[in-house]
């Protein structure tokens, strides 16, 4: 019908104008999102008219219990009016007002299109085994209910026994009749022959032999024997005869038992570390925020269940909830290794044997002096994640003790979990994001 | 009744063919004279399309269409945008009734419908579509144009991109019409040679021999004059003059060359169901509020809902009517109520004047309202109707339906369940007069001396009545609601708020006007003066709330460049919006397009002193042309022969107060 392919119209020329994940990521704005719904804004679609400028025309409101005073402010929807606080007075009001619209999608959907659009491969392992559950009746225990008795089985063994146990009676019996043998003459050359069959029952056949009062020298000697009777094979003798009796033994029995599957559970802690010191301003934290925000959100979509801490350090670290982290200044100095010692001590509530773990930290790269090599770097040796990643923001340039990054490099360059990204602007996160996305120990 | 086969279906419509037949009923004896209407009942699914499409089945292919669904259906899941009925301008009118609706939902909604349905047909400006046929036949039209389009695009000939790109770019202008001129009287008399005529007549006068005449202004000369010239006087219809004089920029060729033939039908197309929408932009308030009206009356006062439906239904009407903001329903509702109410008043101080030794100085003094509202109730054996007092009505009394008493009194016709059919209009009217309402009480007391004055004026026969019971027994309840027929008629949004928004209606309502503060740098409220709140409504309403653009010149600067020009109000437009729309209006003419327009502008310097005073800074107008030559936009100075044609002298919107914000 003509409306579905209106929609589909429509969601061509939407999806057109849908900003890349990369330029998203880059300028757009990410504090609409919360971490299990990421908000795109997308240019309306809508097509243009001449209309008022929204601000110049005003409007009629109405008040909800009583008259409002003149000068009370007005929330107008569609208009950021207030939002935008100052600045906004170049007398060309109304630009890009209110004008989007926000394509929703879910963390996976996400993690899914970061991959395709910047070519990553992270393929999350299972590490915590959540439950284990019975899966198909493949397992076989030698002990169990009747009712799982695997039948099947039990005659396939006692076929095989019996397979192995049979041999050709009569030909045996002709055997003996070779002159001037006796029962271990016959055993020796039965057994030469792979006939399994025991002394005793060939004395048996000797006396039966003797009490039937058989000619016992029916054959010159062995060779002979050999030329004039042919041995009947296992399988011709059951054709014959059919399967008579197959010896059903209780070793032979088995059980099934549900096989037991463990179910793994894809999961991740992130600890995001973060410096708050003076000396990261307002530009330098919003690309830690640029940054961390979507690793978190790729992170949260690629995994079952993804867990976030958050450390804030200046020359101490404490730990704090996401809302505050990305705002937080605090004056005082610098010192790295606080922050690792309490992530340490963080994850230890998420063993190595069971949680992916990765480490974040941001920062310009100033730290206390040899605080990075000697206490960072064994730090970040002993504590053990998929990935350790620092990330330095720097807008402004080098600074003379801002050597961090550059010393975890030197230092840790013989580790495969390790990464340092640069970001010196918001066009550099993409990149940042591809760099520290595609390195993992292994 | 119509319905599909769906067994849920069927169930629900069967139950309403009965409400259905007696909201007409009612709407009759109301006085309505609605088209017919048929009633559909459709799932939420379906509901979701109908609505976007306007309430039709079929359009034609586009992706806007598709965005009106995909929206519907989101508003729908965050519980917004439930949706009741949906009807549309039809002769018969199809009203689409939600399954999932309750039934006292559903008899609201059929109520709704047939007042809506009175609308459609009596109001003047949906006549100015439909003309003298009566006959919208808007169905049917829109099919049409759906086919038709959809052939185009289904043309191997035609690229698909093509079609759609034309369709946008009539869509940015399509409300630049002329909505008040009837499209009617283009039928008949195809004025479409009217310009050519004019040239050839001037032609004439000037007396030129054959000869002459054929040589130095030919017909490619004559084509040329029809094609851009310079216009007497600005041409609302701004996609017509498109249609007819615009060509199309070919890209390869570097230059406008003709259209081919289905895109001028496509245009053409789209200008037709502009105007056909163009009368319920025109008049939503007035539509929305007489439906609600009539819903009232027909669903509260008349129980047409059952005693147990009833508290659905008016939990369901003060949804609508109490939903926050201005909403069309209760301003349109408000407005109607006090037509209703001033119309009765006049018709009772028109009798109580003519008493004897009453004038309009001493009506207040002399009449004992309390007298005069115990004399205006309804006579109890008509407002309390029941089955148990049929045989104390009188088959003679104008007021009563003498079949329909007869049918009730041997027990065709549920007197119980429909009182009303017992009664004739005349006997509604008193049933139903507006004045004797609790809510209306006090109103006839507090008309005003100088209505009263001007009422008295040229009355000559002022001492009919003995007194006050004789006069009362004279008056015509029918006052109020004949009023509102006449109203109803004739109005449009912009007229009917206009001449009836009340002071109380805004006082009460708490309604405030609202601008924009450069120095706050947010919205502040502006002014809660009556006249202002009714000023800035009527900015709201006036041309569809948009700014009026017209054709200024066909032949701008003598290089064959169209001009249009923004009548400034003193409202500036959204200029990055008025931008792209000119760059899709380059597609419709094919040459260099402009703009003509005002725009404030504010100095560094006048902005720094505001901002230090704290006052709001005042900036300079300039007029100003954009001019799109298909590849960027340049801004001019606009010439001030021209600034003055595009300036509207006649309206103020600022409500500002002048020490605002001090």
């Amino acid at each position: 019908m003509g409306l579905r392919e209106d929609l589909e119209r429509f969601r061509e020329i939407g999806d057109r104008r849908r900003p890349d994940l990369a330029e998203f990521i880059r300028e757009g704005d990410l504090s609409g999102s919360s971490r299990d719904r990421v908000r795109i804004p997308v240019k309306l679609v809508d097509l243009p008219s001449f209309e008022y400028s929204q601000r110049d025309m005003g409007g009629v409101g109405q008040g909800q219990g009583g008259t409002p005073q003149p000068g009370q402010p007005v929330d107008v929807p569609g208009d950021p009016g207030d939002a935008d606080g100052d600045g906004d007075e170049d007398g060309d009001p109304g630009e890009e007002g209110g004008e989007h619209d926000y394509y929703e999608m879910d963390p996976e959907e996400f993690a899914q299109e970061l991959d395709e659009e910047l070519g990553l491969d992270l393929e999350p392992k299972g590490k915590r085994v959540v439950e284990e559950v019975e899966g198909d009746f493949t397992e076989l225990t030698r002990a169990g209910p009747n009712s799982t008795l695997d039948f099947e089985q039990l005659f396939k063994r006692g076929l095989k026994r019996k397979l192995a146990t049979d041999f050709d009676e009569g030909y045996v019996r002709e055997a003996c009749r070779v002159a001037g043998a006796d029962a271990r003459d016959v055993f020796e050359f039965c057994r030469a022959d792979n006939v399994l069959v025991s002394l005793a029952w060939i004395r048996d056949a000797y006396d039966e032999l003797a009490a039937e009062g058989v000619a016992m020298d029916e054959y010159a000697d062995f060779d002979d024997f050999a030329d004039r009777v042919e041995r009947e094979t296992v399988s011709a003798r059951i054709r014959r005869d059919g399967l008579r009796d197959v010896p059903f033994r209780r070793e032979d029995e088995r059980y099934r038992q549900p096989e037991v599957i463990e179910k793994k559970q894809k999961n991740v802690v992130v600890v995001n570390i973060r410096d708050v010191s003076g000396s990261m301003r307002k530009t330098k934290r919003e690309l830690v925020e640029r940054t961390f925000t979507p690793l978190d959100w790729y992170l949260t979509g690629k995994y079952d269940e993804a867990e976030f801490r958050y450390v804030a350090h200046d020359a101490d670290a404490w730990e704090v909830e996401r809302g505050e982290f990305f705002g937080i200044r605090s004056g005082g100095g610098t010192r790295i290794s606080s922050a690792y010692a309490l992530a340490a001590e963080i994850l230890e509530e998420y063993p190595w044997s069971e949680w992916n773990r990765y480490v974040f930290a941001a920062g310009d790269s100033e730290n206390s002096s040899n605080d990075t090599v000697e206490n960072v770097v064994p730090l970040m040796r002993e504590i053990p994640a998929n990935l350790h990643a620092y990330v330095e923001t720097q807008p402004g340039g080098n600074t003379i003790n801002a050597t961090h990054a550059e010393e975890v490099e030197r230092e840790l360059a013989d580790r495969d979990n390790v990464v340092v990204a640069r970001v010196a602007g918001p066009e550099d996160v993409p990149d940042a994001i591809r760099k520290i996305l595609s390195t993992e120990g292994t | 009744m119509i319905h599909d086969d769906r067994v849920a279906t069927r169930r629900v419509a069967a139950g309403l063919e009965e409400p259905a037949e007696k909201a007409r009923e009612l709407a009759e004896k109301l006085g309505l004279r609605p088209y017919p209407v048929r009633y559909w009942v459709v799932t939420h699914e379906e509901m979701n399309r109908l609505i976007a499409y306007d309430g039709f089945q079929t359009r034609y292919p586009h992706w806007r269409w598709g965005m009106k669904y995909d929206r519907q259906r989101k508003q729908d899941t965050f519980g917004m945008g439930k949706a009741f009925e949906i009807v549309n301008n039809d002769n018969p009118c199809h009203a689409f009734l939600q399954e999932s609706n309750t039934d006292a939902d559903q008899k609201a909604v059929i109520t709704h419908v047939e007042a809506h349905a009175d609308f459609f047909r009596n109001n003047e400006w949906f006549g100015r579509f439909a003309g003298d046929r009566e006959e919208p036949n808007a169905a049917a039209m829109l099919e049409r144009h759906a086919d038709a389009i959809a052939s185009y695009v289904d043309d191997p000939e035609v690229d698909r991109g093509d079609v759609e790109r034309l369709i946008d770019a009539v869509l940015c202008v399509e409300d630049t019409i002329d909505q008040h001129r009837a499209l009617a009287a283009e039928r008949g008399v195809e004025d479409a040679d009217a310009d050519l005529v004019d040239i050839e007549e001037r032609l004439d006068r000037l007396g030129l021999s054959a000869e002459v005449r054929d040589q130095v202004f030919d017909d490619e000369w004559i084509d040329a004059q029809r094609e851009g010239e310079h216009l007497p006087e600005p041409r609302l219809d701004v996609v017509r003059y498109l249609r007819e004089h615009g060509k199309r920029f070919d890209a390869e060729e570097g230059k406008a060359v003709d259209r081919e033939p289905w895109m001028d039908d496509v245009i053409e197309l789209l200008r037709r169901e502009s105007y056909y929408f163009a009368p319920q932009k025109l008049t939503k308030v007035m539509n929305e509020g007489w439906a609600s009206y009539w819903e009232s009356l027909m669903m509260g006062d008349e129980r047409f809902a059952g005693d147990d439906e009833f508290v659905t239904y008016a939990d369901h009407m003060s949804r609508v009517l109490g939903s926050p903001g201005l909403n069309p329903y209760a301003l349109g509702l408000a407005i109607w109520q006090y037509v209703e109410n001033t119309a009765n008043r006049r018709e009772v101080v028109d009798k109580l004047l003519r008493v004897e030794g009453v004038t309009w100085r001493t009506l207040h003094d002399v009449v004992d309202f309390d007298a005069v509202a115990d004399l205006l109730e309804p006579d109890p054996a008509i407002a309390g109707l029941t089955a148990d007092t049929l045989e104390h009505l009188d088959p003679e009394d104008p007021r009563v339906d003498a079949d329909a008493l007869e049918r009730a009194l041997v027990g065709d016709l549920d007197a119980d369940a429909y009182p009303w059919a017992v009664l004739t209009y005349e006997g509604l009217c008193e049933r139903h007069f507006s004045l004797s309402k609790p809510a209306n009480r006090g109103f006839l007391q507090r008309v005003g001396r100088s209505e009263l004055e001007r009422l008295a004026r040229y009355m000559f026969d002022d001492e009919v009545y003995p007194d006050v019971e004789t006069a009362l027994a004279d008056v015509d309840y029918g006052a109020g609601w004949e009023r509102m027929r006449e109203v109803r008629e004739s109005h449009n949004d912009v007229t009917f708020i206009d001449e009836f928004l009340t002071e109380e209606f805004v006082v009460e309502g708490n309604y405030f006007t609202y601008e924009y503060s450069h120095a706050a740098g947010g919205y502040r409220v502006a002014s809660v003066d009556p006249d202002d709140v009714k000023k800035k409504l009527l900015l709201r309403f006036t041309n569809f709330g948009k700014p009026t653009i017209a054709v200024y010149d066909g032949n701008y600067d003598n290089r064959g460049e169209l001009l249009l020009g923004h009548r400034y109000n003193g409202v500036a437009l959204d200029l990055p919006k008025a931008t792209k729309t000119l760059e899709r209006v380059f597609e419709l003419w094919g040459r260099p397009v402009n703009l003509a327009t005002v725009v404030t502008e504010y100095d560094d310097h006048e902005l720094e002193v505001a901002r230090r005073r704290g006052r709001e800074p005042r900036g300079e107008e300039a007029a100003i042309r954009l001019r799109y030559d298909g590849d960027q936009v340049e801004r001019h100075e606009l010439e001030p022969a021209l600034a003055d044609r595009i300036a509207a002298a006649d309206a103020d919107y600022d409500t500002k107060p002048d020490e605002w914000l001090a």
